[in-house]
């Protein structure tokens, strides 16, 4: 009895934990506040945007296509697979064996990047179908691995029976042997599902532009903070699936079977198990195959006339693109990214044909230099007078003849503290190595900004390529590591709205957003100086819709565009025409957005300072983190 | 014979809705072979597994050499089983499947040396130490199974339908075998069969069950000649088992005809069965038994003829070693003291009768 | 039988074409320098005492989650396999569900669980009890690690667990073998190719990942998967990223051989 009790709460334990983490997921779903940070009351809006938010809703349909038709092959391939392993000698099956357990052994970064390479070198077009490929390729092993082992408990005479009685091989297959293994197959084909569903790394290294599977677009909206939408629809799919899985399990006669003398109550129990068992899912099915047809056929209106754009992650207000589509007619293929250096290779690669895309300062400079960008037609872009004459002059520094981009938002990068945990007023950026704040530091988790930072501290310039700096500088990042709560990007804003933390390194764009969020944040431009930038609209060369590329940056570039932009990504627009529009006049003189920049000197832009510099700072930087 | 070594006090077994054993009794003796024979789900096998103690019963007493050992664990139990399918440790050789429960109780290591080396010898096995139990054949591993049991000395072997998974020719073979072992070891043995013929080969006793009830105990002449009812008539051998009255004492109708018989004790115009054994019955010219038919069925057997014989609406199953054809008019005879009567149960129940005297 | 034999065509097809090739493009990329001259300078960056030390800790976490992970799910999948046969493939769904909800996703939620203010920290706050501090420490990547990799563990052991015949364990015991005996002499040694293919399939992605220790290591614990993604992604340095892959991949060779000469019966029983 104790024994079965301690059982019992021990499976309870596991539970708590698996689920643990789900139903927080869920009750985020239901969280009026847009962070999670923050609880702010109950709401359902989230499910109902859900279904408006277009992206999102085409990345689970094309997730959940992907999942079905990679299972489904992969299961197909595997099956007839395993049914001829289970045939060779000793020699071949193990051959195939070890074929088959390289993708499950092989690190899944490395099976990424490896087709990812393999897709490049054949100049295959990355998309959907390179992405399907990469499904099948580490679903088969799965199936292969399910069915072998039920391949194995069947009896070989029962398919020499089957021939025996006349059947063709083909029918004795599957009247005879098949039945058999099913179980082995559809739990193949489940975990394939399972798995194809639930992949991020491979998808990430293997997609192209203008598609998305719910990972990867998590992963770009991990950087600002996820949409409650995702965790709406992930509530939907979770809760959808255990419906079904109690549904299929669930089966309310089998007690009564027992006591066989009530064979009239097995009437009644029969159409209740037929309706539960196959109606219910079927119809759950079907469902959802409406829905991807319906938001598919919204998005997938192929317009020969479109724009491949390029941007990073949340940084862009969906309702804009959609405006841009209706007046112009012309279609957008949105992509996102995540980091300057994911961006790169991409562009230099040329595997994929962007048409505008958005890099910062210093990789502009960087795809100038290499020649990767196309020149932009002005006379294309009127709009470009609203933007602020000094905006253009910074960009000088990146683009000495303004001739490849336009300025689309700037910031600074400062410290955010919360006021409640910091007394003292904050000037310098020597707080980061104050001991009194010990694991209460935010740091930015990249390496020009980190040691962008230090720099500045150190009173040298942030594009220094001097070793002697650079070491001193490392060293001191060293020495604050163990103040450090955690290395960060985009999470400093969630953690800091939450009051994980005490002090922040910020762009200025977030410290805004933050704000808004959690008044006792406050945000200042270190007097030692910082980083000024510039993200830009630059149009790469092999573009092949160079005019919609330029219609489209003109159309940004429009003041009540420029605005909407502004409300709802936060970030500082270089365009004055729209900041005039602004209603808020806190939020139009507010000095962190739209700080005078001629009271900072200091304020520097990164630059681009070549590959063997890069190297430099990408070891010194390793040695920092893995110190 | 000596004590009662094992007694089965009043078990009780359900699993779910099903009971399996109901108020069983049971007791065996020292050094007796005892068998538990009946239909698959009659509760032997549950009957060996509370004795072995991988059961525990709903109610009742497990007595073993006087103490209680309901409750008792396997490992503590003075007693081993020989498993349906073996049960090896594939992952051992058959040295280390053999020397499992003597390393457990810590015997020296020549001592389990000489013990493995005894037990290969007695089931004909020497050399084998080394291998690993996949590589033999079924009877190999059966008797690596039974070594492994005995070289713990247990004072009972259980065995579980341990020739079931074997074939005709092994399966006899092993009948010897376990034969010879019983009485080189002189320990008692319980073992559970739904296989007559092992059953009547080597037990000294048979139990008979039904449906979680004792249909008869007694020595495999005894079960066979008089079986006390017709499911036990039935389940032993084959036999002619059919409704008549019992005129009176030593007189039996059956069919409509009277047959002398050698029973008493029935009372007068009573509804008996009575069972005949296919050879008991002798076919005579026609006239010259006591009813007259036609044989309908021949099939030759090798030892004997096997036939039917269409006679006052019944088929009767022959054996002879005279053949009669298809069509032949014969006459059958039966010796009146190879009638035997049985009462007949008046209800369900009884005829579940639980025997215990 | 020949036809049978060509049913493995499009598999061997498939795999030269998607799996040992691309290998072979990671080999290529792996000794060769930017501009495609032979070198050995890729593959020796493991030497550096920064990437030697995140191999280092890599091994050590993987290692302590997949010890972690065979402690919790050993006795997990014993339990499951003594339930009945109908309840069991219900509850072993239970335990793959959970991977419906996205990985990333539910690796954010243990953050929100885990913080400094967060849900676990409130309901201890509430009970008085002292907080748990384990956010942006080898312990939460180790949390995350288990609790990702767990199912994986679970799922191969249950399988070989149910197929023991029971008699087996009840020959055990009826040999005197008390419970403990019989689980360390029978039931653990007849399970060991199930506890060899989810040490298999929970070492490898643990050694791996960068994603968990990005998202509750606070980027303070550089991994040896988190220097190849920044080798393929910050630095844009392909050449050294192979490198080091290559590198992984024959670790992970070698200790999978290493662990697999304890199997000595056959693996491939994951599911």
């Amino acid at each position: 009895m104790i024994r079965k009790f301690l059982q019992k709460l021990y499976l309870a334990l596991i539970f708590i934990i698996l689920y643990a983490p789900i139903v927080t997921l869920m009750v985020l779903s239901f969280n009026q506040s847009k962070t999670r940070a923050k609880w702010g009351g109950f709401t359902l809006k989230w499910y109902k945007e859900l279904f408006q938010n277009e992206q999102i809703m085409s990345a689970f349909y094309t997730t959940l296509i992907i999942s079905f038709v990679a299972a489904a092959a992969a299961t197909l391939i595997g099956t007839a697979a395993a049914i001829a392993i289970q045939g060779m000698k000793q020699r071949w099956r193990t051959f195939y064996m070890g074929v088959t357990n390289i993708p499950m052994m092989n690190a899944e970064i490395v099976m990424g990047v490896s087709l990812m390479l393999l897709f490049i070198a054949f100049r295959m077009k990355m998309g959907f179908g390179t992405i399907l490929i990469a499904h099948i390729t580490f679903n088969i092993p799965y199936v292969i691995l399910s069915v072998a082992p039920k391949l194995k408990q069947t009896n070989r005479h029962v398919y020499e029976a089957a021939l025996d009685l006349g059947a063709s091989p083909l029918e004795a297959f599957f009247k005879v042997v098949f039945p058999d293994i099913v179980p082995g197959v559809m739990s193949g084909f489940m975990l394939a599902f399972t798995m194809s569903l639930d992949d991020f790394v491979i998808t990430h290294f293997t997609k192209g532009p203008g598609i998305d599977t719910l990972s990867t677009k998590i992963y770009t909206e991990v950087r600002k903070g996820i949409k409650p939408e995702i965790y709406a629809l992930s509530t939907i799919m979770f809760v959808t699936v255990l419906v079904l899985l109690i549904l299929i399990n669930y089966s309310p006669e089998e007690k009564e079977d027992t006591k066989t003398k009530k064979k009239r109550a097995k009437k009644p129990s029969k159409v209740k198990k037929i309706l539960l068992r196959r109606v219910i899912p079927v119809t759950i099915c079907v469902l959802f195959l409406f829905g991807g047809f319906y938001y598919s056929r919204e998005s997938n209106v192929m317009n020969s006339d479109k724009v491949v754009v390029y941007n990073w992650g949340e940084y862009l207000d969906p309702e804009v693109l959609t405006m841009f589509e209706e007046e112009t007619g012309i279609d957008v293929v949105y992509e996102e990214f995540e980091t300057n250096e994911i961006l790169y290779p991409k562009i230099s690669s040329g595997a994929i044909a962007y048409d505008v895309i958005c890099p910062s300062d210093y990789m502009i400079q960087r795809m100038i230099k290499n020649d990767l960008l196309a020149e932009i037609n002005f006379d294309n872009i009127p709009n470009i007078k609203n933007i602020g004459k000094d905006y253009m002059e910074q960009s000088r520094q990146f683009d000495p003849e303004n001739k490849y981009s336009v300025p689309y938002c700037w910031g600074t990068v400062g410290i955010l503290y919360n006021k409640t945990m910091v007394k003292e007023p904050v000037t310098s950026w020597s707080i980061l190595w104050d001991e009194k704040y010990k694991d209460n530091i935010l740091m930015q988790d990249s390496v020009r900004d980190a040691f962008g930072v230090t720099l500045k501290y150190l009173g040298y310039s942030l594009n220094s390529t001097d070793l002697d700096e650079l070491t001193e500088a490392r060293d001191l990042l060293i020495e604050q590591k163990p103040l450090v709560q955690a290395y960060v990007i985009d999470q400093v804003r969630d953690k800091m709205i939450g009051n994980e933390a005490a002090i922040g390194v910020i762009y200025s764009g977030e410290a805004i957003y933050t704000q808004m969020e959690n008044p006792d944040l406050e945000y200042v431009i270190p007097e030692e100086g910082s980083n000024i930038w510039i993200d830009s609209w630059v149009i790469p060369k092999n573009a092949e819709n160079k005019e919609n590329g330029e219609k489209f940056i003109n159309f940004l570039c429009r003041p009540d565009i420029a605005l909407k932009n502004f409300e709802y990504i936060t970030y500082s627009t270089p365009n004055v025409e729209a900041r005039k529009l602004i209603e808020d006049d806190a939020v139009r003189n507010s000095k962190i957005a739209f700080p005078d920049l001629s009271q900072y000197e200091n304020l520097e832009t990164f630059q681009y300072m070549g590959t063997e510099a890069d190297q430099t700072y990408g070891e010194l930087w390793n040695q920092v983190k893995s110190h | 014979m000596s004590n009662k070594l094992i007694d089965f006090q009043n078990i009780s077994k359900t699993y779910g809705m099903q009971t399996v054993l109901d108020d069983f009794n049971l007791y065996i003796r020292e050094n007796e072979f005892l068998t538990l024979l009946g239909p698959s789900g009659c509760g032997k096998t549950t009957t060996l597994r509370i004795l072995g103690g991988f059961e525990t019963p709903d109610a009742g007493r497990v007595i073993f050499d006087g103490k209680d050992i309901t409750d008792l664990p396997p490992n503590k139990r003075q007693l081993n089983t020989v498993f349906q399918k073996y049960a090896l440790f594939t992952h051992m050789t058959i040295a280390e499947n053999i020397a499992f429960g003597l390393k457990i109780k810590n015997k020296s290591k020549q001592y389990i040396h000489d013990k493995i080396k005894y037990a290969l010898k007695l089931v004909n096995l020497d050399g084998y130490e080394n291998r690993m139990p996949d590589s033999l054949s079924g009877g190999q591993q059966q008797r690596i199974a039974i070594a492994r049991a005995i070289v713990n000395e247990p004072k009972v072997l259980l065995l579980d339908e341990p020739l079931g998974a074997l074939d005709l020719k092994l399966r006899q073979d092993m009948q010897y075998e376990l034969i010879r072992l019983k009485n080189e070891l002189g320990i008692t043995f319980l073992y559970v069969t739904h296989d007559q013929e092992e059953a009547l080969t080597m037990s000294d006793t048979i139990v008979v069950m039904n449906q979680g009830y004792i249909q008869q105990i007694g020595t495999p002449e005894m079960i066979y000649n008089e079986p006390e009812n017709a499911f036990v008539a039935d389940f032993i051998g084959e036999s002619n088992i059919i409704s008549a009255t019992m005129v009176e004492d030593r007189l039996v109708k059956i069919l409509g005809v009277n047959f002398p018989c050698v029973d008493e004790g029935f009372g007068q115009n009573k509804p008996v069965d009575v069972v005949i054994r296919p050879e008991d019955i002798d076919l005579l010219k026609p006239g010259e038994g006591s009813i007259d038919g036609v044989v309908t069925h021949l099939i030759f057997k090798g030892v004997h003829y096997e036939m039917e014989v269409m006679a006052n609406n019944y088929e009767w199953l022959v054996h002879s070693t005279d053949m009669f054809p298809v069509g032949t008019q014969v006459s059958i005879h039966v010796d009146p003291f190879d009638i035997q009567i049985m009462k007949k149960p008046e209800s369900e129940d009884e005829e579940a009768v639980n025997i215990e005297e | 039988m020949k036809s049978k034999r060509l049913l493995a065509g499009p598999y061997l097809f498939w795999s030269v074409s998607f799996v040992i090739i691309p290998l072979l493009v990671i080999v290529y990329y792996a000794f060769t320098s930017d501009g495609g001259t032979f070198t050995l300078a890729n593959l020796s960056q493991i030497t550096t005492p920064e990437n030697l030390k995140a191999l280092g800790i890599s091994l050590l976490l993987s290692f302590i989650s997949t010890l972690v992970c065979l402690i919790l799910a050993y006795p997990l999948a014993m339990i499951l396999s003594q339930k009945q046969v109908n309840q069991t493939s219900f509850i072993v769904l239970i335990f793959i569900l959970p991977m419906w909800m996205n990985f990333l996703l539910r690796t954010m939620a243990w953050q929100t669980l885990l913080e400094k203010n967060g849900v676990i920290n409130s309901i201890l706050g509430f009970l008085h009890l002292p907080a748990l501090e384990i956010i942006n420490t080898p312990y939460a990547i180790i949390l995350g690690m288990v609790y990702n990799f767990l199912p994986f563990m679970v799922l191969p052991i249950y399988n070989v667990l149910i197929k023991i015949d029971p008699n087996v364990l009840n020959a055990a015991r009826d040999l005197g073998a008390n419970p403990v005996q019989t689980f360390l002499k029978v039931t653990f040694p007849l399970s060991i190719p199930g506890v060899i293919s989810g040490i298999t399939m929970v070492f490898v992605p643990a050694l791996t990942t960068f994603v968990i220790s990005d998202l509750l290591g606070g980027g303070k614990i550089l991994l040896i998967g988190n220097v190849i993604e920044q080798s393929f992604k910050q630095n844009s340095n392909w050449h050294v990223g192979s490198g080091l892959s290559l590198v992984l991949m024959i670790f992970i060779i070698a200790s999978m051989a290493l662990v697999a000469k304890y199997d000595k019966g056959e693996g491939g029983t994951a599911f």
